[in-house]
């Protein structure tokens, strides 16, 4: 088994809503991402992809978003929770591919203002996730008052947050290196 | 004698070795293209997921 290929663990930034905090998190939990040994990672802002909306799914797929889903062992997702759900936006892009998803992890950031740091968005995606073949795993990161979290210019107020994140990426990665070594050595057959 | 090409296995347009079938997704395609394809005592169509073991890379196909 090939095993010096660093894993690779994009984050996407499900928001493209002008004054998004859930930018301070994904920029953080993307930095922390980067002091894992062994992995390499990128953050995705979808309000960057230039996907069409007079059509929709893998008909639209983007170029260089379906080659980083591709290469990806992993994925988070940092999502606001907007009337309890994720932006139209971030499912517009998540349906652009399926293939590249296929057995492969997920963790679930959510971010909000109010005091329940986006568990109802996290549970609305789950079901999406599965469907798209990803493999969600048990850990979560909740951004709650986020707005209390980071200065305006993204700034972390507390380090308690650091910890919740390591233990959160702590489980991405062990599921990320378990699927790989499935998806490329165990035979469904 | 050099080993025979397993014709159920994928091979990597990369690397060139044979890659792990690892998925079987049923998918609901709507499109008209794929209109026949359906597997009518499946409702959808099995699509197959294969990655290859030395690159990691994906690929699929109809079953």
């Amino acid at each position: 088994m090939e095993t010096s290929r660093a894993l690779f663990i994009p984050v996407i930034l499900g928001t493209a809503r002008m004054g998004r905090m859930s930018l301070h998190a994904a920029r953080l939990v993307t930095e922390e991402l980067s002091k894992c040994a062994g992995v390499e990672t990128d953050l995705i802002d979808i309000a960057n992809l230039p996907l069409p909306t007079n059509d929709a799914g893998e008909a639209i797929k983007q170029a260089d978003f379906s080659a980083k889903m591709s290469k990806a062992d992993a994925l988070v997702v940092v999502s606001p929770e907007y009337n309890h759900g994720y932006s139209g936006l971030l499912k517009h892009v998540l349906d652009s591919c399926l293939k590249e998803y296929i057995h492969k992890a997920v963790g679930i950031v959510g971010v909000s203002a109010g005091p329940f740091g986006g568990t109802r968005v996290i549970q609305n995606l789950l079901p999406v996730m599965r469907e798209l073949g990803l493999v969600t795993i048990f850990w979560d990161a909740n951004f709650s008052s986020v707005q209390k979290v980071f200065t305006e210019e993204g700034g972390l107020l507390g380090d308690s947050y650091i910890r919740r994140i390591d233990k959160f990426l702590k489980e991405l990665i062990w599921m990320a290196k378990t699927l790989r070594h499935g998806r490329e050595q165990i035979s469904l057959t | 004698m050099g080993a025979v090409a397993n014709p159920d296995k994928m091979i990597c347009s990369h690397c060139k070795v044979e890659m792990n079938h690892h998925c079987d997704k049923m998918v609901y395609n709507v499109d008209a293209h794929d209109a026949g394809k359906t597997d009518p005592s499946m409702g959808g169509i099995i699509e197959e997921f294969h990655t290859c073991p030395k690159c990691g890379g994906g690929a699929s196909r109809h079953a």
